[in-house]
C-alpha cells in the first residue's frame, strides 16, 4: 500500500520533471522564438527576481486578496442560501426554477453587468467573483440539506431539539461532504475570475501582471507570473482536499 | 448482574391505576385510505407491550401514533392522560434502522450526547453519564468509536443507550433486533429486559418474530391488516424472570406460540 502509493509519487515526480526537460529542450534549441517562450531556467530566474525585488509578491498577494474575498463571500452567501433554499421544500419548489435560470449564465455575461453596475473597481471583481463561485456551494448546500435523512429530522423532533440545533447539529454536517465538493470546486472557479478581473479592471495582481508581461513581450516575466497562478491552484485544491479529508474522518472510516 | 436482573425482572411488571399511553378509538387515514381503524387500547405503567402483525398492517404506524409523530385522524391518542400532540422528550423510540437513526458523523458517546444537550445537561456533566450509558448497553470500550466502524449489533445497543439517555417513561421499539443474526438478537432480548426492568419504563415492542413476543411480553397484542386493527389479545403469565432455554420450553410458551401462528396465518389467508 505505501510502497505503491511512494511509486506513484515518484512516477508522478519524474513525468513532471520529463516536461520541464522537454521545454528546456524545445527553448534551447529555438524551436519557439524566445520572445514568446523562455526556457524553465529563465522564467525561474525571473521568478526569483520578482520575489527578490518584491513586486510579484505583491502581485500574488493582490490575487491571493480577490480570490479568498470572493470566495469567502460566496461561500457564506452560499451555504446560508444553499441552507435556507434546500431545508423546505416549498422554497425548493419556488426557487429551483429561477436556479435552473441563473445558472447556466456564464459569468462572462455578468462582467458587463457588473462594471456598469461598479465601474472597474474592486466591488465590481468581488461582485463577479463571489457570482461566479458561489454556484458549486449554493447547489451543494441544497442538495446536501434536501437529502438528510428524515430519520435523523424524527430523533430530533422526539428530542426536542430547537430549530438552530437542528441546523447545526443534524443538517450541516450531513451536508457537510457536498458542502466541502462545492467549496473545492468553487475555489478554482475564484482564481479564474480574479485573474480575469485583473485583466479587465487593471486591479492589483497576477492577471494584471500577466497582461503587462505580454504586452511588453518579456516572456520571462509573463512564464514567470504564470507558474505562480498554477502553483496557487494546485496548492489550494490540495488544502482543501486535506480539510474535507480530516473534516470527513468518520465517513471514510470501517466499512 | 444476571442476579441483579433477576430480581429486576420479578419486581415490576404492569402496574395497577390510569393507563400510560391510551388508544381510544383511534382511526389514522394517509394518502386517503385509512391505515389503522378505531384501535382503543391502554398501556399499563411498567407494562412491557408486544405488537405482532403480518407485513404492512400497520405497526410501525402504531408506534408512530404513541410517539407524537402521527396525530390521528379521529380518536385520540394519550399520555398520562394528556392528549399527545407533538413528540415527547419523554418517550424514546428505537428506530428499526439504526443505520440511518444515528449520527454518522459523531462517535458512540457523540450520539448519547445528542440526547444529553437536547435535554439541556451542562457540557461538565456529560462524560460521566455517556459512560455510565454505554457501559449499560455494554460498549464501554467503544466511545470513541464512528457508528461505520460499529456491527449491526452494537449500532442498535448504541441507539437505545441514546434512547436511555432521554430517561424515558415509555420506551417505543420498532423491530430493534429485526435485522440481526439470532444469536446477537437473543442476547440483545435479555439485556433489553434487564434494562428495561431497572429503568420503570412502559415498553412497546413491536416484532415479526411471535416468540419474541411472547419472551419479552406482559402481553401481545395481534394487528389484522387492511385497515389495521386489533385481531387478538393474550395475556402472557409466564414466570419472570424469563430465560432463553427453559421459557422457550415451556408448555405455555408453546401453546401461546401456536395460538399467534394460528392468528397469523388465519390473518393472512
Ligand atoms: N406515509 C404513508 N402514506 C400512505 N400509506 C402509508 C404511509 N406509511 C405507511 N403506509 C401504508 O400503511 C400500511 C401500514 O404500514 P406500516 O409501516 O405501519 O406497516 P408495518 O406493520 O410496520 O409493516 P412492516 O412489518 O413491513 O414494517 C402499509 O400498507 C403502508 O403501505
Ligand atoms: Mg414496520
Amino acid at each position: 500500500m505505501n510502497r505503491s502509493v511512494l511509486y506513484w509519487r515518484a512516477a508522478s515526480f519524474a513525468v513532471a520533471a520529463g516536461f520541464v526537460a522537454l521545454w528546456q529542450l524545445i527553448a534551447d534549441q529555438r524551436l519557439v522564438s524566445p520572445v514568446f517562450l523562455p526556457g524553465p531556467d529563465r522564467a525561474w530566474a525571473s521568478l526569483v527576481r520578482g520575489f527578490a525585488s518584491g513586486d510579484l509578491l505583491d502581485k500574488l498577494l493582490g490575487t491571493l486578496e480577490h480570490m479568498a474575498y470572493g470566495w469567502f463571500v460566496a461561500s457564506i452567501a452560499g451555504i446560508a442560501l444553499g441552507a435556507m433554499i434546500g431545508s423546505s421544500r416549498t422554497m425548493r419548489s419556488y426557487v429551483a426554477p429561477s436556479l435552473e435560470f441563473l445558472r447556466p449564465l456564464p459569468v462572462s455575461a455578468v462582467i458587463p453587468v457588473a462594471i456598469a453596475m461598479f465601474g472597474l473597481t474592486q466591488s465590481m471583481a468581488l461582485f463577479v467573483i463571489a457570482f461566479g463561485a458561489i454556484w458549486p456551494m449554493l447547489l451543494a448546500t441544497i442538495h446536501g440539506f434536501a437529502a438528510v435523512e428524515p430519520r435523523l429530522y424524527e430523533v430530533a423532533r422526539s428530542l426536542h431539539m430547537s430549530r438552530l440545533a437542528i441546523i447545526f447539529k443534524i443538517a450541516l454536517p450531513s451536508a457537510s461532504p457536498d458542502i466541502l465538493a462545492g467549496m473545492r470546486l468553487s475555489v478554482t472557479v475564484a482564481l479564474i475570475l480574479s485573474v480575469v478581473c485583473e485583466i479587465l479592471a487593471g486591479l492589483d495582481g497576477l492577471g494584471h501582471w500577466v497582461l503587462l508581461s505580454a504586452r511588453s513581450f518579456r516572456s520571462a516575466d509573463l512564464f514567470a507570473g504564470v507558474i505562480l497562478l498554477g502553483v496557487i491552484g494546485y496548492l489550494t485544491a490540495l488544502a482543501m482536499s486535506m480539510v474535507e479529508r480530516r473534516l470527513l474522518k468518520w465517513r471514510s472510516s470501517g466499512h | 448482574m444476571n442476579r441483579i436482573a433477576a430480581v429486576n425482572q420479578s419486581a415490576n411488571g404492569p402496574r395497577p391505576g390510569r393507563a400510560q399511553i391510551a388508544f381510544s378509538g383511534v382511526t389514522l387515514n394517509l394518502g386517503g385510505k385509512a391505515i389503522l381503524e378505531n384501535i382503543s387500547l391502554d398501556v399499563k405503567p411498567g407494562e412491557f407491550l408486544c405488537i405482532i402483525g403480518a407485513s404492512g398492517c400497520g405497526k410501525t404506524t402504531a408506534l408512530r401514533l404513541a410517539a407524537g409523530l402521527y396525530q390521528p385522524t379521529s380518536g385520540t391518542v394519550a399520555f398520562d392522560g394528556k392528549p399527545m400532540l407533538a413528540p415527547r422528550r419523554d418517550i424514546a423510540i428505537v428506530f428499526q434502522d439504526y443505520g440511518k437513526a444515528l449520527l454518522p458523523w459523531r462517535t458512540a458517546s457523540g450520539n448519547v450526547s445528542l440526547a444529553l444537550e437536547a435535554s439541556g445537561m451542562a457540557a461538565s456533566q456529560r462524560a460521566a453519564r455517556i459512560d455510565e450509558l454505554l457501559k449499560k448497553v455494554g460498549l464501554p470500550n467503544h466511545a470513541g468509536k464512528y457508528p461505520a466502524e460499529m456491527s449491526g449489533g452494537m449500532q442498535q445497543r448504541l441507539q437505545i443507550a441514546r434512547c436511555l439517555a432521554q430517561e424515558p417513561k415509555a420506551l417505543l421499539m420498532d423491530e430493534p433486533f429485526g435485522a440481526l443474526d439470532a444469536m446477537t438478537r437473543q442476547g440483545l432480548q435479555d439485556e433489553v429486559l434487564s434494562l428495561v426492568r431497572a429503568s420503570d419504563a412502559t415498553v412497546v415492542f413491536v416484532t415479526h418474530d411471535l416468540e419474541e413476543a411472547i419472551y419479552l411480553g406482559d402481553r401481545v397484542i395481534g394487528l389484522l391488516p387492511h385497515p389495521g386493527r386489533i385481531g387478538i389479545e393474550l395475556k402472557i403469565d409466564l414466570p419472570r424472570p424469563r430465560d432463553q432455554l427453559t421459557t422457550r420450553e415451556n408448555p405455555e410458551f408453546l401453546r401461546l406460540r401456536r395460538e399467534l401462528f394460528d392468528f397469523i396465518k388465519a390473518s393472512e389467508a
